[in-house]
C-alpha cells in the first residue's frame, strides 16, 4: 500500500463528507503541523492553505503507519479508495486504471489523455457505439469541452485548456467527479450497453433521428445530367425499398413461428417464449453447453444432457426442444433445413453469433457487478476527491455559470412579443383592402358566388380542423420511448405490463395519416407548379409518362 | 425467397411444366462438378425458391395454372405427376369449359372479372406457402386470348393486390408469320397494359428459338415440346442458384430482386432478352469442351450484333469507338447493326468460373452514354454446373434487341388499326379504340426511347 495514500486520507477530514470526530482528530495531529482545523467544517471551494500543500509529504508516512495499526477501520478504509477507484473504472467504458487517477490528482501529464478519451466516451456515448475509428485527439477535447459547456461545468480552468490533449488532468478528474456527483451516469451508461436477448423493435425514433447518419457522398455534376440516369437511380431506390419490405415481413414471419414454436420454454412466465437469441443460445452445440436454468425452465438435469447433443441437425434440435418443453405440436415439418441455415441467421436479425453473446453478457456481468461494489465504497472516493480538489490553486470567485436564460431574457421577450403583434398588425392591414377589393369584384355575380364561398370557406375550415388534429395526434402518444421487447401472447390474456400490439398499431396508424395528409399536400404544390410552367411555355405539349 | 409461378393459356401452361422440370433435374443431377455439401445446399436453395414440401417427401410446384380450356392443363398436371419426381399442388389450377377464340378483349373484358375472385384465390393460397415472398413469375403468350388478355388483366390485378412484390412476365413473341389473324392487336395491347403493371418483360421470340432447335440441336421435326425445352434450359440458368457476392460460398437469396434492380429500373426500359451459350444437343455434349474465353468473346458479339444463337455471328459488327459520338437519333429506316446496351447481367456456371475474364463486356462502348459500366454491367457465378455443361453462360439484356420486332409489330397492328379491320370483335367486349390508341402511343414512346439510347 503505497504510503501517499495514507496521508492522503489523513490529511484532510474537512467537508461536509468527513465521517466525524475520529477523522479530525487524525487531521488534527498530522505532521503538517496545522494547529486544530477549525475550519475543517464545510468544504469550501478554493481556501486549501497552499503551504501545507507543498510541505513535503514523506514525513508523514512513518508517524501513520503507525496509526494504521491502532486504529483499524481506518486501514481498511485507506486500502478501499484504490479498491473502489479500480471498481469505478471497470464500470465506466475505457476506464483507466487506479494509477491515472492518483497521477491526475498531481496533475501530472501522462494521465491526461487517458482521461479525456474517457470523458469523450462518457459523454458522446452514440458516436462511441457507431465509430469505427476513435476520433482524434483534437476533436475529443473539442467534444468534451463543448459538451460539459452545456451541461453547465462551473470551472473555467476546463475550457481553457489546449486542445493536443496534453494537459489537465487535475482539471479532467474533477469534471468526472462532477458527472458522477451530478446525477445517475453509471446507470444510464450501464441501460445504454445492455446486452438485449429479447427480439427488439424500436417503437419511436427518436434515437435513430438523433445519431447523425454517415456522411452523404456528394457527387458533383460536372457538366448537365443526364435525366435517364436520375430516373435510373429512383427505379433502384424503388426496388431496394420492396426488397427491404420483403424482408421485414420474412422476418415477422419467421419471429412469429419460433415464438409459437417455443411457447412454454421460458423460465419466466410472463415471457413464455424464447427470443431468437435465447433460441439460438440453446442450438449452438459448443456455446450452449451449459444451458442455464434460467432458458430452459424445466428439468435441469435433462436440459444438459440434452444440450450436449444439441446442434447436431435441424431435426434433432426440434426433437430436443420438443423434450425440452412438452410441447407436443412443435415439430412441423415444413420448418424446412433453409430456415435453421446460418446463412439466414441475418434475417432473424441476429447480430451476434452465440459465442460473441455469452462474452458480452460475461463482460456485462462483470460491469454490473463493479458497479455494485463501487456503491459500496463509493464514499471513500469522495473523501478523496475533497482533497484534489483542495490541491487545486484556487481560482477568482467566479460567479455560477448558469447556461439558461440570462437576466437581461425578460426584455428579449417582451421585444420578441411586441415585434409579432406588428407583424400580425401589418398583416391585417395588408389583406383587409384586398379582402375588400375581392368582394367588390366579385359582389355582382349573385347568389351563386355566394353558395361557392360557403363552400370555399367549408372547406379552409375542414382543412385547419385536419391540421389541428393532425397537430394533437403527433403529440398525443405517451409511449415509451427505446426498443421494446417483443412477446407473443395468448389472445385471451389479462393485460400485463407493457403496451398491447393493438395500441402500438393506432398510434402507428395515426401518424401514417399525418404523414399521408403531408404527401397529398406537397404533390398537391407539385402539381400546381408544373401546371404553371406548363401554362408558361405554349406551344409545347407535355405527354405524361405511361403509369396508373 | 420464393417465387410464385402463374402459367396462363396453352403457352404458359405447357412451358412451365418444362421449366419446373428443368429446374428440378438440375438440381438432383449428379454431375454437379462440386463438393457433395455444396451440391446439397444448391439443391436446397432451388427447392426453397420454387418448391415446397408435402408430407411423403414429393416437392410440389409453387404454380398456380390457369386456362379455359380443361385440355392442356390435364395434360400438364398428369404429365408431372406421373414422373414421380415433382408434381403441381392438386388444387392449383383453375379452368373453364370455353376458350377466348384468340380475342384478347374477351380474355380481358370477359374472363377477367368474372373469375378474377377464384384465380386471385389460389395465387393467396400459394403465396400463403410460402415462408417469404420474392416475387411473381408470369408466363404467358401475347398473341393469343387467354394467355395475352387474361394475363394482361391478372398482371393488372397482382399490381393492386401485392403492390410491393414484384412481378416479371415471360412473354413469347409470336411467330413473324403466325397463324392468327389478330396476333398484331394481341400483342400491341399485352405490351402496353403489361408495361404500366408489371416491373419487367422478358421476352422469348418463336423465331429465334425455332432456330436454335434447327441449327444448333438438330432437331429434324420441331415440335413445341422442343422449343419449350430450349426455352426452360435457358431460363433455368438464370434463376438457379448463384453465389451472393464474388468469393463467398453462400448463395445468392432474392435473385429476382437482384436482376431487377441491376436491369430494369428505368420506368421506360423493362424490356429483357436472354442469350445462352453454349446451346447443343446431349448427343454432341460429351464431345465438346470450351474455355471461358471462347465462351465469353461469342457471347459478347452475340450480344453487340443481336444475334440470337452462337452460330451465323456476324462478326463485322463493331462498338463504335470511343470518343466519336454513340449512334443516337438512328432512323428506323437503316438497318441497325450495332446493338447498344442499357444493361447487362452475366450468369456463369461450371468449372474454373473465378478465372473467367469478363473484361470485354466492361467496354463503355457497349453500353449508352448516361450509365457507367460499373452500374450498367453485373455477373454472377457459380462453380456448380448446369444441366451437365461443363462451362455454360447465359446473358440477360436489356438493350435494343427488340426494337425492330417491336417496330414491325407496331406498324403493322397500324396498318390494319387504319384500315378497321377486326375493330369490331373488340369493340364488342369494351376495347375501345382510345384504348387501341393509348396502346399505340405507349409503344412508340418505348421504341423511340430505345432508339434514342
Amino acid at each position: 500500500m503505497p504510503a501517499h495514500w495514507t496521508k492522503e486520507t489523513a490529511l484532510k477530514g474537512r467537508g461536509h463528507r468527513s465521517l466525524g470526530r475520529r477523522w479530525r482528530r487524525v487531521s488534527t495531529r498530522s505532521v503538517t503541523g496545522r494547529g486544530p482545523s477549525r475550519d475543517s467544517t464545510g468544504a469550501v471551494i478554493g481556501r486549501w492553505d497552499p503551504a501545507a500543500a507543498a510541505r513535503n509529504p514523506r514525513k508523514v508516512s512513518a508517524s501513520c503507519m503507525g496509526r494504521r495499526r491502532r486504529r483499524v477501520d481506518r486501514g481498511a478504509a485507506v486500502g478501499a479508495l484504490p479498491e473502489a477507484i479500480a471498481a469505478l473504472s471497470r464500470t465506466l467504458p475505457a476506464g483507466p486504471s487506479p494509477e491515472i487517477f492518483r497521477r491526475a490528482k498531481f496533475d501530472r501529464p501522462e494521465a491526461a489523455p487517458a482521461l479525456w478519451q474517457l470523458l469523450f466516451r462518457v459523454l458522446s456515448p452514440l458516436s462511441a457505439n457507431g465509430a469505427s475509428a476513435p476520433a482524434a485527439q483534437e476533436a475529443q477535447v473539442r467534444v468534451v469541452k463543448s459538451e460539459l459547456h452545456s451541461q453547465g461545468y462551473p470551472r473555467r480552468a476546463l475550457a481553457q485548456l489546449p486542445e493536443d490533449g496534453s494537459q489537465g488532468s487535475r482539471e479532467l478528474l474533477l469534471a468526472l467527479a462532477w458527472l458522477l456527483a451530478r446525477g445517475p451516469l453509471l446507470e444510464r451508461l450501464l441501460a445504454q450497453t445492455r446486452v438485449r436477448l429479447g427480439d427488439e423493435i424500436p417503437l419511436c425514433e427518436c434515437e435513430a433521428l438523433a445519431r447523425p447518419g454517415p456522411p452523404v457522398p456528394r457527387v458533383e455534376a460536372d457538366g448537365p445530367v443526364d435525366i435517364r440516369h436520375l430516373q435510373w437511380l429512383m427505379g433502384k431506390l424503388r426496388f431496394q425499398w420492396r426488397k427491404l419490405i420483403t424482408s421485414q415481413q420474412e422476418q415477422c414471419a419467421l419471429l412469429g413461428k419460433i415464438h409459437s414454436y417455443t411457447r412454454g420454454c421460458h423460465s419466466d412466465r410472463s415471457l413464455g417464449h424464447l427470443s431468437v437469441a435465447e433460441t439460438e443460445l440453446l442450438r449452438d452445440a459448443e456455446g450452449g453447453q451449459q444451458v442455464s436454468g434460467g432458458v430452459a425452465g424445466r428439468s435441469p438435469d435433462r436440459c444438459t444432457q440434452r444440450a450436449r447433443t444439441l446442434g447436431m441437425g435441424p431435426r434433432s434440435f426440434w426433437g430436443d426442444l420438443w423434450l425440452l418443453c412438452e410441447w407436443p405440436g412443435v415439430l412441423q415439418s415444413s420448418w424446412t433445413v433453409s430456415v435453421l441455415d446460418p446463412g439466414r441467421s441475418s434475417a432473424c436479425g441476429l447480430d451476434a453469433p452465440p459465442r460473441s453473446l455469452l462474452r458480452r453478457l460475461e463482460s456485462e456481468n462483470v460491469r454490473l457487478e463493479a458497479a455494485l461494489h463501487w456503491r459500496r465504497q463509493e464514499l471513500v472516493f469522495w473523501r478523496w476527491m475533497d482533497t484534489v480538489l483542495g490541491t487545486c490553486p484556487p481560482e477568482a470567485s467566479q460567479p455560477t455559470f448558469v447556461p439558461r436564460i440570462p437576466e437581461r431574457g425578460a426584455g428579449e421577450w417582451e421585444l420578441v412579443a411586441r415585434e409579432l403583434q406588428a407583424l400580425q398588425e401589418e398583416l391585417r392591414g395588408a389583406a383587409e383592402p384586398r379582402r375588400a377589393a375581392w368582394e367588390a369584384r366579385v359582389g355582382g355575380w349573385g347568389p351563386e358566388w355566394s353558395a361557392v364561398q360557403r363552400a370555399s370557406r367549408e372547406a379552409v375550415g375542414l382543412e385547419l380542423a385536419a391540421l389541428q388534429r393532425a397537430w394533437e395526434r403527433g403529440g398525443a402518444a405517451a409511449q415509451p420511448h427505446g426498443p421494446c421487447r417483443l412477446v407473443k401472447s395468448d389472445a385471451g390474456a389479462s393485460g400485463g405490463p407493457g403496451l398491447r400490439a393493438a395500441q402500438v398499431i393506432e398510434v402507428l396508424r395515426s401518424r401514417e395519416a399525418c404523414l399521408e395528409a403531408v404527401l397529398c399536400q406537397l404533390q398537391r404544390q407539385c402539381r400546381q407548379e408544373l401546371a404553371r410552367l406548363a401554362g408558361a411555355l405554349p406551344g409545347l405539349i407535355w405527354i405524361l409518362p405511361p403509369g396508373r | 425467397m420464393s417465387i410464385v409461378t402463374v402459367q396462363l393459356g396453352q403457352c404458359g401452361n405447357q412451358i412451365g411444366f418444362e421449366v419446373f422440370d428443368a429446374l428440378y433435374s438440375d438440381s438432383h443431377c449428379p454431375q454437379g462438378l462440386c463438393s457433395k455439401r455444396e451440391n446439397e445446399v444448391y439443391q436446397a436453395s432451388c427447392k426453397e425458391r420454387f418448391f415446397s414440401e408435402e408430407e411423403n417427401g414429393v416437392p410440389i410446384a409453387r404454380a398456380v395454372l390457369v386456362d379455359m380450356e380443361p385440355k392442356v392443363i390435364n395434360q400438364t398436371l398428369s404429365k408431372a405427376a406421373q414422373s414421380g419426381r415433382w408434381k403441381y399442388g392438386q388444387h392449383s389450377c383453375f379452368c373453364q369449359k370455353q376458350g377466348s377464340g384468340n380475342n384478347w378483349a374477351y380474355g380481358y373484358s370477359v374472363h377477367g372479372p368474372r373469375h378474377e375472385e377464384s384465380i386471385m384465390n389460389l395465387i393467396q393460397k400459394e403465396v400463403e406457402k410460402c415462408d417469404c415472398l420474392s416475387g411473381f413469375f408470369i408466363i404467358m403468350s401475347m398473341a393469343g386470348g387467354t394467355g395475352s388478355g387474361l394475363g394482361a388483366f391478372v398482371t393488372q390485378n397482382l399490381q393492386d393486390h401485392y403492390s410491393n412484390s414484384l412481378k416479371m412476365n415471360q412473354i413469347i413473341w409470336p411467330y413473324g408469320t403466325g397463324e392468327v389473324i389478330v396476333q398484331n392487336y394481341n400483342s400491341i395491347l399485352t405490351l402496353s397494359h403489361l408495361y404500366r403493371s408489371s416491373d419487367a418483360l422478358l421476352v422469348h421470340e418463336n423465331d429465334a428459338v425455332h432456330k436454335i432447335c434447327a441449327k444448333l440441336m438438330n432437331i429434324k421435326q420441331i415440335s413445341f415440346t422442343d422449343i419449350n425445352q430450349v426455352l426452360a434450359h435457358q431460363l433455368g440458368s438464370v434463376f438457379q442458384p448463384t453465389y451472393s457476392m464474388e468469393g463467398s460460398y453462400h448463395y445468392r437469396r432474392n435473385p429476382l430482386g437482384e436482376l431487377m434492380e441491376n436491369l430494369v429500373p428505368h420506368p421506360e426500359f423493362k424490356m429483357l432478352g436472354i442469350r445462352n451459350i453454349p446451346q447443343m444437343s446431349e448427343n454432341s455434349l460429351a464431345y465438346s469442351t470450351f474455355t471461358w474465353a471462347g465462351l465469353l468473346k461469342h457471347l459478347r458479339q452475340m450480344l453487340i450484333s443481336n444475334s440470337k444463337m452462337e452460330e451465323g455471328i456476324d462478326w463485322q459488327v463493331r462498338p463504335p469507338l470511343s470518343g466519336l459520338p454513340t449512334l443516337g437519333k438512328v432512323s428506323l429506316n437503316r438497318e441497325l447493326h450495332f446493338n447498344t446496351s442499357i444493361a447487362n447481367l452475366v450468369i456463369l456456371r461450371g468449372k474454373d468460373v473465378h478465372s473467367a475474364d469478363l473484361g470485354g463486356f466492361k467496354d463503355p462502348a457497349l453500353y449508352t452514354s448516361w450509365l457507367a459500366p460499373v452500374n450498367a454491367f453485373n455477373v454472377w457465378k457459380t462453380q456448380r454446373a448446369f444441366s451437365k455443361y461443363e462451362k455454360s453462360a447465359a446473358l440477360v439484356s436489356n438493350s435494343q434487341f427488340l426494337l425492330k420486332p417491336l417496330d414491325t409489330i407496331v406498324g403493322k397492328a397500324w396498318n390494319m388499326f387504319a384500315s378497321k379491320a377486326y375493330i369490331h370483335q373488340y369493340t364488342k367486349f369494351g376495347i375501345e379504340e382510345e384504348d387501341f390508341l393509348d396502346s399505340f402511343t405507349l409503344l412508340e414512346q418505348v421504341v423511340a426511347s430505345y432508339c434514342n439510347l
